[in-house]
């Protein structure tokens, strides 16, 4: 719930679960209990009352749906507000806060207490913050008082791990986009290599050897080796091309799949500057498309399944 | 390698090749003529100067298109340049400076904004 400590909700939930299991035992453990949440004491939190709740590291606006005299003690069950009442719980007293002005500071403070545990936490994963990184801090930031936003019903470790889309095009730009990791150079295979192949398969398939493939291949090596550092890479992988790459050798030799995915964003406008016909564009777009499709076919073989981790520093080393 | 007879006002020379199959039916000099005009037509939308640029793959590739439809046979890119040196000195031909400035300009990569949103659904 809003931090990204995996067993952020399940710690609490157990801790519940466990007592709601036990309601029928004699003697509950009282070493939490203040003393003032005992069957026999009044409800210290009224239903419909609005309150501060504790949740992993930090406080959330509450609002007690029931108050109820379980296993000896006062639990309540809450409804944290602006979240999906899947979230709902019971909880003991020593869970809640009164929503007074001295408990909202206490919120604030643990909000941003976990929120910079929660960066560096990260920073130890990836050198950079990572894009995911922008949602849960901007809520916070918006909603001091209150979780804000309506979340969907999933963990937020779950949202993150989204499913790499089907085509080929997205299927490695979320790992590198996200995580900003380096891939680790020279690829094997490489571009060449993989244009190769491409071809080898295709005059197999064709029974001859086609000529406008063979030059559009041509043309994409052509374009690679001269669009990769100035076109092709972020910045970050900038200080890795310079090391690897020396004076005279083609970047079709040292990059591999998931670089020459990224010409494919730039096609169009190089070849704006062609002024192909019609006709010509359509087939060059089926024959692209063909290429990609090989790629996807053979993703194993042609995709890096991890990244490098131990370069994942800024500086080069 | 076989050597045609010079023409009159047709050509300065053949290609070594004679082209393939379904021309055969027509008279050589004839058909050779009709590509060669085709090929002159062609190069209004693709300039020979750019044979010699960073674009020649994907120009060359057009001109094959383009006499693959107009005479309904495979044409290989070695035939195409063959056809087009007997007009121009290829090695000769500079491409325009301005090519190169799509390369000059040096950018971060980033991904088109319509996949990033697709992305964050």
């Amino acid at each position: 719930m809003g931090t990204s400590n995996p067993s952020g909700g399940a710690a609490p939930k157990e801790e519940e679960d466990e007592e709601m299991e036990g309601a029928d035992a004699a003697e509950e453990d009282k070493s939490q209990s203040d003393g003032s949440d005992s069957a026999s004491d009044p409800a210290p939190f009224s239903e419909g009352e609005k309150v501060l709740a504790f949740h992993g590291p930090r406080i959330y606006e509450a609002k007690i749906q029931k108050a109820e005299v379980l296993a000896g003690r006062w639990k309540f069950f809450v409804h944290y507000l602006g979240w999906n009442k899947n979230w709902d719980e019971w909880v003991v007293a020593s869970r809640l806060l009164k929503l007074t002005d001295e408990n909202m500071r206490k919120q604030k403070d643990l909000t941003k207490d976990s929120q910079a545990q929660e960066r560096s936490a990260r920073s130890r994963l990836s050198q950079k913050p990572s894009k995911t990184d922008v949602k849960p801090e901007k809520e916070d930031a918006k909603n001091q008082g209150s979780k804000g936003k309506k979340r969907k019903s999933a963990p937020p470790n779950e949202e993150k791990e989204k499913k790499p889309q089907e085509s080929p095009l997205m299927l490695q730009f979320p790992l590198t986009l996200k995580k900003q990791l380096l891939v680790k150079l020279p690829r094997s295979p490489n571009v060449d290599d993989i244009l190769k192949k491409y071809l080898e398969y295709r005059t197999k398939k064709d029974g001859v050897i086609n000529e406008s493939v063979s030059e559009i291949l041509k043309g994409l090596r052509s374009y690679f080796d001269k669009a990769l550092p100035v076109l092709l890479l972020y910045s970050k992988e900038k200080s890795q091309y310079d090391e690897i790459v020396k004076e005279g050798v083609s970047p079709s030799t040292i990059y591999g799949a998931e670089h020459l995915l990224r010409l494919f964003v730039k096609l169009p406008e190089l070849l704006a500057h062609v002024n192909l016909e019609e006709e010509a564009i359509t087939k060059l777009q089926q024959k692209l498309l063909d290429l990609l499709k090989f790629l996807q076919k053979n993703q194993s073989l042609f995709f890096l399944s991890s990244y490098d981790t131990s370069k994942a520093a800024v500086k080069a080393e | 390698m076989v050597r045609e007879e010079e023409q009159d006002g047709v050509s300065v020379h053949s290609p070594s090749q004679a082209p393939r199959s379904s021309a055969s039916s027509l008279p050589k000099e004839q058909s050779q003529v009709d590509i060669e005009l085709k090929l002159l037509q062609a190069l209004e939308m693709y300039p020979p100067a750019k044979l010699q640029g960073i674009h020649r793959h994907f120009v060359l590739y057009g001109l094959i298109e383009y006499l693959q439809k107009c005479f309904e046979r495979s044409f290989s890119a070695d035939e195409v340049l063959q056809l087009l040196n007997q007009f121009f000195n290829l090695e000769m031909l500079k491409p325009d400076e301005e090519e190169m400035e799509i390369f000059q300009k040096e950018e971060e990569f980033s991904l088109p904004q319509i996949l990033l949103v697709k992305e964050e659904e």
